[in-house]
């Protein structure tokens, strides 16, 4: 097999080229599947986002309706909680940043969350060292803030960080109050990235008004609330635009926008891959009607109908072996340089199955044509050519 | 020793009912040069495919070293193949993408006892009795058709088989080249005791062997023994 340089060639590039593209849609799905097992760090469940847009310049005015907008909302007994919060709420498409500084960690960029004391409740985050927000933060010199567990490690290591203070600027310092394991906002496949909370205090933010109002309902609270709501809600904020959606159908928005592009690239994949089947059976089939004189003079010189239908079946993968090693040659490259700042883990991972369905595949192709070839008669096979 | 009793073949397609071989009683003893004769399509080369254990017959036994072979199953059959019988071919069947060597290694590929080392040894060996030794890396594109049938005779030789079965081995070479083929075998034949049945369109080669057996439509008509070697 060895002598037969350029249709080895041509099918380790075909077994190198599958291993890639398998390889980098192994790499996706496995970082995605492994961010979806991680907890999110909160209870969506229930939970609904009303978007506020003030249609008026008066702050004064705004700030009052916002408040009694609050109050309104707490006053439902359909609700158990409600807290204010910047726009980028859970599975919302708007993001908030800051790099932050501690010591030798110098600019993490962390996602930033803004929270009443009541969000604790509305999401039910649990807060796994020290505390969340409350009214002793009120006389606080400097602005409590909650961490998760992705920024104490970046920031502080194995450090306790309850009580540090984080430099914000010359002036301004955050302090951190409290540890959550995890916060992650945007989406079930997101990483767990660094992210803290600070606290909203409507008395001290007296310019600020806050686009999104978060609120838990009741356990089958429904649309007939939801109209009583917002009725009652338009009557306070008479000139504002107001949408209301459950964090579940934001949820599912979020997953669709994940899932379509990595089933889209799935299929391509797939359709590769079955080109690529097709292409190997063919010439593997080639190859053997090609060895028909070879396979009758073997089983002439004794080898066993066995013996040939390994002798394929081995040939094929050994070439698949070179293909497959050339491309882990390249995949390796992945983690060892650690592109695109993923977890050795999912390279790796993706690297095994890779190499498993490749495998899976080629003998998939090969058992029939190694089969026949085993199959053929040895005296017929010599009176062919 | 070869013996072959009551061999029929018949090949059978949906319409058609082809009988190659009828009522086939035949005896080759060991060391014996045999030569097979006949017209195209007569069954010659079946017969030899089914001493070459390559074919089974539709009825009828073969016995090979006084063993019935009838029973055996491919692994046996393959087994005997590669320990007992070394083939010839008209078209020489040397595999185009292997050297000279290799070629002539082949047969010992399917004898896991023998080392790598040993078959090289045993490949250069046999390469010099067919006074091929200098073209061992050679590929068989690079050869004349004498060479590569030389090649084809010393594959046959390698395993030390007690039957060579040579099919038309001149049949493709010019009549230099084709006493030169026959050269070999007679010496086979003669120093190495080795048994051959060689099939033959060419009288001037049949009458060189020891016996010549006659085939007209699947059937034996005449059977000749033409000189004695071992009491030559």
């Amino acid at each position: 097999m060895w002598n037969r340089k350029k249709s080895n060639f041509l099918l380790i590039t075909e077994i190198f080229f599958s291993f890639l593209v398998l390889f980098g849609v192994m790499s996706l799905v496995i970082y995605n599947y492994l961010n979806y097992t991680k907890p999110l760090g909160y209870d969506y469940e229930n939970v609904w986002h009303i978007s506020l847009r003030p249609n008026s310049d008066s702050t004064a005015q705004n700030r009052l309706v916002q408040e009694q907008l609050l109050q309104r909302i707490r006053g439902f007994q359909q609700v158990e909680a409600a807290s204010y919060s910047n726009s980028n709420v859970p599975f919302a498409f708007s993001q908030m940043g800051m790099s932050l500084s501690y010591g030798n960690a110098k600019d993490v960029q962390t996602n930033a969350f803004d929270a009443q004391d009541d969000l604790k409740d509305v999401l039910r985050l649990q807060v796994r060292e020290g505390r969340w927000f409350g009214p002793q933060d009120d006389a606080s010199t400097h602005k409590p803030v909650v961490i998760n567990g992705m920024l104490k490690q970046k920031l502080f290591g194995e450090e306790d960080a309850l009580g540090k203070l984080i430099p914000v600027d010359d002036s301004t310092h955050y302090k951190v109050v409290g540890v959550m394991d995890y916060y992650r906002a945007y989406s079930e496949y997101d990483a767990d990235a660094p992210a803290y909370f600070s606290r909203i205090n409507l008395q001290e933010n007296n310019n600020h008004l806050w686009g999104s109002l978060l609120l838990r309902v009741k356990p089958g609270t429904g649309v007939a609330f939801e109209e009583k709501m917002m009725k009652e809600l338009s009557g306070i904020a008479k000139d504002w635009t107001m949408e209301v959606a459950t964090l579940e159908t934001m949820r599912q928005s979020k997953v669709r926008l994940t899932l379509v592009p990595m089933i889209a690239l799935g299929l391509v994949c797939g359709f590769l891959i079955f080109n690529v089947a097709l292409g190997l059976f063919g010439v593997l089939w080639y190859n053997i009607n090609k060895r028909t004189s070879e396979i009758g003079l073997r089983r002439a010189m004794g080898a066993t109908a066995g013996q040939i239908y390994k002798q394929f079946l081995g040939e094929i993968l050994v070439v698949t072996t070179f293909g497959l090693l050339l491309g882990c040659f390249f995949a390796g490259q992945f983690p060892l340089l650690g592109v695109f700042e993923l977890s050795p883990e999912v390279y790796v991972t993706a690297i095994l199955i890779a190499v498993a369905l490749i495998y899976i595949l080629v003998i998939s192709c090969a058992l029939y044509p190694s089969r026949q070839a085993a199959a053929i008669h040895p005296a017929t096979a010599l009176h062919e050519e | 020793m070869i013996t072959l009793k009551n061999i029929e073949k018949v090949y059978q397609t949906k319409s058609i009912e082809t009988v190659a071989l009828q009522n086939v009683n035949l005896t080759v003893p060991q060391g014996e040069f045999l030569s097979i004769m006949g017209p195209s399509g007569c069954g010659k080369s079946t017969l030899l495919n089914i001493m070459g254990l390559l074919d089974v017959p539709s009825s009828g036994t073969v016995e090979i070293g006084g063993k019935l072979i009838t029973s055996y199953k491919d692994k046996e059959l393959a087994h005997l193949r590669n320990e007992k019988i070394g083939f010839v071919f008209q078209s020489y069947h040397l595999i185009q993408d292997l050297s000279v060597l290799d070629n002539v290694e082949l047969p010992l590929l399917y004898r896991p006892h023998v080392s790598a080392a040993d078959r090289r040894k045993r490949a250069q060996v046999a390469l010099e009795k067919v006074g091929l030794s200098s073209r061992t890396g050679h590929y068989p594109s690079q050869l004349s058709g004498g060479q590569r049938q030389r090649v084809a005779i010393a594959r046959a030789l390698i395993g030390m088989p007690e039957i060579i079965l040579a099919d038309e081995p001149t049949g493709n070479l010019d009549s230099v080249m084709g006493e030169e083929i026959m050269q070999i075998l007679l010496d086979l034949n003669r120093q190495e005791f080795t048994t051959i049945v060689m099939v033959t369109h060419d009288e001037q080669m049949a009458q060189k062997t020891e016996r010549l057996v006659r085939f007209f439509d699947g059937q034996q008509v005449s059977d000749a023994k033409l000189y004695d070697f071992q009491k030559a």
